[in-house]
């Protein structure tokens, strides 16, 4: 990120900013604005709040309209804006100059991670926050994904309204071929994903940690119940003519639950990432049976293995934005993590942190910037 | 002015025109000379007395059946199965199709209380049975949408007991552009209803 221009974001006002090319640690007390920068420059990444803001509260106060623009360099320099208007609820998102016809084909120009605090809720959290991760994940750095996943959701809001109007077999079947056809997609692509990473995401665990190894596995739910996966449910993801058999198959299967539910209940829309510790020969799930650190030190490696994916996938490095990242973790662990990343190869580093002395420790070298009620001094 | 708040309420109610677009044309229709507006209603009056769905295929018409439905040059062994009455024009212009239409008057979408009994699927199913036309062929020309697909396949399950040709409109890259700026998926769709080339059906 080489410049930023903000108009009327949450309550940074109006301000153009310059950044280093090794980035910047941003200090200020709590509630000055710290992390409201951070999702600005997020959003240009993904037209949405990080912290899963309605586009409507990031505007400020007083105003109708917000707009950001930002540059990237690099191997793929790219000047992209956002702006909403509140009143009309209209978004317009514009690449070099050109408004994006699409918001997909708009996505993922910037190649930025974000490290926070409450990353924590996607390993404590129920399965959706896995998903969600998955999706933004994917939708940014992978091909034809966030048209399966839109394909999907629509195709099950409509199986699920005819199921609800007692519509009938066929004219509730007749939603299934888009239902398999783009859940497959979706389930495939989540899967080869795991899959990918699942050896680096242990490491990450274990080189943070010190010990315990902590195993992924996307688990493509279709109908099973239960914490931990079957025997014989591990293959199925890796072939999507295999994933659409099935699916079609556990559709079958579930027909009269369906309708006596009134909801579709088998899909990705259940799936699971599923994150288990080994203890005593049994594999448990972080989620319900990990402590605090182990939580965290999940959180963290997943985190790592999205900036592994954008590095991999885009062939740049990517901007890390830390918000006051690693805030829970004890000095040694977040040493660790920094380390990590520096091995790692990292691109520009967007830090905030309350103090002077989080920020040493974090990115010594880095040039300081101070904020106060959302004003940045340089 | 009741008058002219009267005639701003009935344009406000138009797709796509909001309260300041309704002002300016009503505005408009009065400062310019009457016969204008006299001609306007005029057309309005025709449509409404006149316009009304075919019986047989539901496009549009001001004659007891359609001029499709009507012209005997017409090939009868094909229906073409469209969403809307506009999507008639869209296939008449090409000047490629010789058969004859029908209009559901939308798509399945139960999220907008749309289920197959707010369509024209009666009628279809009368038109293949019907001993007189006994089409040959149907061909499913729905929306490329999650929406158009599921009415299709719908429309499919339907029409397959009845033993004639279901085809669906093919996918694929549009006319004079190029491949590096198609999306993936229309690619992808693209390639797996690829053709031969040179055996002539080109």
């Amino acid at each position: 990120m080489r410049e930023l221009e903000l108009r009327h974001f949450r309550n940074l006002g109006v301000q153009e900013l310059h950044f280093p090319p090794e980035g910047v640690a941003v200090i200020g007390d709590n509630a000055q604005g710290k992390t409201n920068l951070l999702e600005a420059i997020y959003y240009l990444e993904s037209f949405r709040s990080f912290r899963g803001a309605a586009d409507g509260e990031l505007t400020a106060f007083s105003e109708d309209v917000f707009y950001l623009k930002g540059s990237v360099e690099g191997d793929r320099p790219a000047t992209v804006s956002a702006g909403f208007d509140r009143k009309r609820r209209k978004k317009k998102v514009s690449v070099d100059g050109t408004d994006a016809q699409r918001m997909s084909s708009a996505l993922g120009r910037l190649g930025a991670v974000v490290f926070s605090p409450s990353d924590v809720e996607l390993v404590s959290g129920g399965p959706s926050a896995r998903r969600r991760f998955l999706d933004i994940l994917l939708s940014l750095n992978r091909e034809g994904y966030v048209e399966a996943l839109v394909g999907y959701r629509k195709a099950l809001a409509q199986r699920n309204a005819a199921l609800k109007a007692n519509a009938g077999a066929a004219a509730v079947g007749a939603w299934d071929q888009g239902l398999v056809g783009h859940g497959a997609r979706v389930t495939h692509m989540r899967h080869e994903w795991a899959t990918t990473w699942s050896g680096a995401f242990s490491a990450y665990c274990t080189a943070i940690s010190g010990c315990d190894s902590v195993a992924m596995k996307y688990r493509p739910d279709l109908g099973a119940g239960g914490g931990e996966p079957r025997a014989g449910e591990e293959a199925f993801g890796d072939d999507e003519g295999l994933v659409q058999e099935r699916f079609r198959a556990r559709l079958a299967e579930n027909w009269e639950t369906d309708v006596r539910r009134g909801v579709t209940t088998v899909g990705p829309h259940r799936d699971e990432l599923l994150l288990t510790i080994t203890s005593r020969a049994r594999s448990l799930q972080v989620r319900t049976f990990g402590s605090g650190g182990q939580r965290r030190t999940a959180a963290l490696a997943l985190r790592l293995a999205e900036a592994a994916t954008i590095r991999r996938e885009r062939g740049t490095e990517p901007i890390l934005l830390l918000d006051d990242a690693f805030a829970e973790l004890d000095e040694g662990r977040s040493r660790q993590v920094m380390e990590l990343l520096r091995d790692e190869g990292t691109g520009q580093v967007v830090l905030t942190a309350p103090k002077e002395s989080d920020a040493r420790l974090r990115g010594p070298s880095l040039e300081r910037w101070r904020i106060h009620q959302g004003v940045i001094e340089a | 002015m009741s008058a002219i708040d009267d005639l701003t309420r009935e344009l406000r109610r138009l797709p796509g025109i909001g309260t300041k677009t309704a002002l300016r044309l009503a505005f408009h229709m009065v400062k310019g000379p009457k016969e204008d507006i006299h001609r306007l209603a005029g057309a309005l009056a025709q449509v409404a007395e006149r316009i009304h769905p075919c019986p047989r295929c539901g496009n549009y018409c001001s004659a007891e059946v359609c001029s499709v439905c009507r012209d005997p040059s017409r090939d009868r062994s094909v229906i073409c199965v469209v969403e809307e009455a506009y999507e008639v024009g869209a296939i008449e212009r090409t000047g490629r199709y010789g058969g004859l239409f029908h209009v559901l008057g939308g798509r399945l979408s139960p999220l907008d209380g749309v289920g197959p009994g707010q369509l024209d699927i009666d009628g279809l199913l009368e038109r293949v049975s019907d001993p007189e036309e006994k089409p040959k062929e149907v061909i499913l020309a729905t929306n490329a949408s999650v929406e158009g697909e599921a009415t299709a396949v719908y429309l499919e399950t339907l029409l397959r007991p009845h033993g004639l040709r279901i085809t669906r409109l093919a996918r694929g890259i549009p006319v004079g552009s190029d491949l590096e700026y198609v999306d993936g998926t229309t690619i992808a769709e693209a390639l797996a209803g690829r053709r031969e080339v040179g055996d002539g059906s080109a």
